[in-house]
């Protein structure tokens, strides 16, 4: 479970994230959307323990970050926004490495790294080095290391950029699957079709504070009768002030 | 040409903007803090330019040979500073050419390649210079005190050092240029770049191996014609460093139409290889960009063995450290071996350590005492030359975690376990570099067997020590988004880190300096020289400063680093 309070980041007079609170339940999707700059990223630092909040606090599987570091950090698994990973490595040993991290068993690391390769179609590249990988390939050999250490909660950043169409779509089967497993999955995007499509609740963020949140039927009833029927980008652009977009074409 | 110049000139101005930038988002805490390294800098100069002055004075208040050996010594060092200008703008054309972050945005503008290499030169030149000309402007301004030279001195020198910085540093751009554009192939590339460094550190040794000094010792010399004909004689004629020196000379000679010569032949040369190198960069540039994107092609197994780390930790039991500690210790090891660049410095330090010891073996010492207080006072060589190597490999090991630092920190794993294993990594070759330098000394020397423990101790105690404030240090002053190691050792953190481990020596030295002091008394047959209690205050005074140099940066790195919010 994910349990955000109260969680704040200022940065000298600058409030990034204000009084943020949310909860993600064991076995859901959480789909965080917001324009750029709003605090998204910010509040991924914050959960995964890269940032110390300036109040508040964040919960993992019970474990405050701040304070219960490690143990909050060991049921954790992040996907960050840009997959910088050790060049020097292949990407056989960076799963390696991370199975190491997260105490995964030798045993247990010899069986699954070959098959994550497989499923990823990455096992020509596995003894490359990490170098010689394209973005989206990055991208994948990260998404492999969290699922050997199966978390209990997952953060993604961002998890779908740079990867191709098929390899998208099998990330999203991935996060179904963790999630029927028991995993509280929460997700930054910027793609709203693919949180329309697999979010259980979704929470908007603007200027650091979240306006709007529930399930898209909640968001849609919130919006007013007139939502009805709606996509997400409607009501996410409607939030945001997204729409004011044909005033600044004139700049074109 | 138009279009170059107004490239090059937008290119620069983006940096200055940046600059600007930079110092006009600086909290009120890094503005003290900054000013802090810079008073702390400014006094280690003055310190610097008060030593320089005792030298130069003596030296010019001996007829004759004064003012002859006042030039020897300023053509040395000018030698000596532009030869490590070279070696430094090797590694760093590298990096700012091919592999400079913002090469990926400028590479796809339309921006001439010529205005773009041009704008990396300048770059270059600055990351190459700016601190050995700070180690080199205290003796420039120690001589203008001693011959009593006004301001115009001092715009002399820097008329002249700015063609022959520029100068220096072609040889290194153009060495790299060619290299990446000749050699496409990644470990092609590897292998010419270390065998490179092999073959510059097989002439360091020989150089040293000629024993140049000989020329130096007057006793050496048959006739004191010989030593006075040796002295007037140019240093390296053929080098900038010899035009400058000769510049300098003139103008406090007032010869200024030989000072006007020089100047005309340091700016004529840069100019020269400023149009060389972008001919070159014409030809060579593109096709050495595109081979740099290139990574290395070795195909390593997928199923992977247990590492030496893990077995052994196997082998440990529950006295073993986690495993998340020995994975890194595996990912550090790994990445170390596999970069390059580290090699050809191992290549360098090989050569340096054979001529530390062929220089130990040389020296014209006639007493046992003699010798025995000389390994004694080794010890401050060795700690600078270890400090040196600190500030290469221990310092950065932190930041080297660079843009995938998110990985140990996101991991279950604390910063003091990741310092730990840092330190871990560079403790061993610290130490044996340390005891190599101090007990192949000792053993040159004929030490006598109470300098030889205390020696030998003292460097352990010192290896130790010195790893960890690198590592704290290091910590205080992460930079992960640079983009090459230089960027790191020469930044105010290592600024402060060598500073420190420099003071660290010298309390080493005056700490053991009453027990040394003792034992010689005793050896030169004093009755009842050695008195306990001033051993064992010594003793504590060098546990309390070795405990204050190791403990300190490590306890502020770790709170710095727990609380870093990024770069």
């Amino acid at each position: 479970m994910i349990e955000v309070s109260g969680l704040t980041k200022r940065f000298g007079t600058y409030t990034a994230v204000s009084d943020l609170s949310l909860r993600v339940e064991p076995g859901r999707i959480y789909g965080f959307l917001g324009p750029n700059g709003a605090g998204k990223t910010t509040t991924v630092k914050m959960l995964t323990g890269l940032l110390r909040p300036s109040a508040g606090t964040a919960r993992i599987c019970g474990f405050d970050v701040a304070s219960d570091t490690l143990e909050a950090k060991r049921r954790l698994g992040l996907v960050p926004d840009e997959p910088f990973v050790y060049p020097k490595l292949t990407g056989a040993e960076f799963l390696r490495l991370t199975g190491d991290l997260y105490e995964v068993p030798y045993e247990v690391q010899r069986r699954r790294v070959p098959e994550l390769l497989e499923m990823f179609e990455l096992t020509g590249f596995g003894g490359e080095l990490l170098e010689t990988y394209s973005h989206g390939m990055r991208q994948k050999v990260v998404l492999a290391s969290v699922i050997l250490h199966e978390p209990k909660a997952l953060i993604l950043d961002e998890p779908l950029v740079g990867l191709d169409p098929k390899s998208a779509r099998m990330a999203k089967e991935i996060f179904r699957t963790m999630a029927a497993r028991g995993a509280a999955i929460f997700m930054c995007t910027h793609v709203l079709e693919i949180a329309e499509r697999i979010c259980d609740r979704i929470g908007i963020i603007l200027g650091g504070r979240l306006v709007a949140e529930g399930t898209l039927a909640e968001l849609r009833s919130r919006s007013g009768p007139a939502a009805q029927g709606r996509s997400l980008e409607e009501i996410f652009l409607e939030l945001t002030g997204g729409q004011e977009y044909a005033a600044l074409l004139k700049n074109l | 040409m138009r279009p170059f110049l107004r490239t090059f000139s937008l290119l620069s101005a983006r940096k200055a903007r940046s600059a600007l930038n930079g110092v006009r988002s600086m909290s009120g805490w890094e503005w003290v803090r900054n000013l802090a390294f810079g008073a702390m800098g400014l006094w280690m100069m003055e310190g610097l330019r008060w030593g320089f002055f005792r030298l130069l004075s003596y030296l010019d208040a001996l007829p004759l040979l004064g003012p002859l050996l006042i030039w020897k010594l300023v053509a040395m060092a000018m030698l000596t500073t532009f030869s490590m200008v070279i070696v430094s703008s090797l590694v760093i054309s590298l990096t700012s050419f091919f592999y400079a972050e913002d090469l990926r945005w400028l590479v796809r503008a339309p921006v001439p390649l010529r205005a773009l290499f041009a704008d990396k030169a300048v770059e270059t030149v600055f990351f190459s210079s700016w601190m050995i000309v700070l180690v080199i402007l205290p003796m420039i301004l120690a001589l203008a005190q001693v011959k009593h030279l006004g301001p115009g001195f001092l715009a002399a020198f820097f008329a002249l050092l700015l063609p022959a910085l520029a100068l220096s540093c072609a040889g290194g751009m153009a060495f790299t240029l060619v290299l990446m554009a000749a050699f496409p192939s990644s470990r092609t590339r590897d292998a010419v770049w270390i065998l490179s460094s092999l073959a510059a550190a097989s002439v360091y040794v020989f150089v040293r191996a000629a024993e140049p000094e000989r020329l130096v010792r007057p006793d050496a010399m048959q006739l004191v014609s010989e030593y006075l004909r040796y002295l007037q004689a140019p240093t390296a004629p053929r080098a900038p460093s010899w035009w400058l020196t000769e510049g300098l000379a003139a103008w406090v000679g007032g010869a200024r139409e030989v000072f006007w010569l020089r100047a005309a032949w340091l700016y004529g040369a840069a100019g020269a290889a400023a149009a060389v190198l972008l001919a070159l960069a014409g030809r060579l540039y593109a096709r050495g960009y595109s081979g740099a994107q290139e990574g290395g092609r070795a195909r390593r197994p997928i199923d992977i063995p247990p590492t030496p780390e893990a077995r052994l930790r196997r082998l440990l039991g529950r006295w073993a450290p986690s495993a998340a500690a020995t994975a890194l210790f595996w990912k550090e090891r790994t990445c170390f071996v596999r970069d390059v660049k580290h090699w050809s410095q191992l290549v360098l330090i090989a050569a340096l350590i054979m001529v530390y010891l062929f220089s130990i073996d040389r020296l014209p010492l006639d007493t046992a005492e003699l010798k025995s207080l000389v390994c004694f006072l080794n010890i401050g060589v060795a700690g600078f030359v270890l400090s040196s190597l600190g500030l290469r490999f221990t310092f950065p090991a932190v930041s080297l975690e660079g843009r995938s630092y998110w990985v140990a920190r996101a991991a279950p794993l604390s910063v003091s376990q990741l310092m730990g294993q840092k330190l871990a990594f560079c403790l061993p070759p610290t130490l044996a570099v340390g005891t190599a330098l101090v007990a192949a000394s000792n053993h040159l020397l004929g030490a006598d067997r109470f300098v030889s423990v205390l020696t030998l101790g003292t460097i352990w105690l010192a290896a130790f020590t010195l790893s960890a404030m690198g590592v704290g240090f290091g910590a205080l002053f992460p930079r992960f988004k640079v983009e090459n190691i230089h960027q790191v050792e020469s930044s105010a953190g290592g600024f402060v880190y060598m500073a420190c481990a420099l003071g660290f020596i010298g309390l080493t030295l005056a700490a053991e300096a009453w027990p040394v002091k003792m034992h010689f008394d005793a050896r030169l047959g004093r009755a009842n020289a050695w008195d306990w209690r001033a051993a064992g205050l010594s003793a504590l005074m060098l546990l309390v400063v070795n405990a204050a140099a190791a403990g300190l940066p490590w306890v502020l790195g770790r709170r710095a680093l727990e609380a870093y919010e990024g770069d």
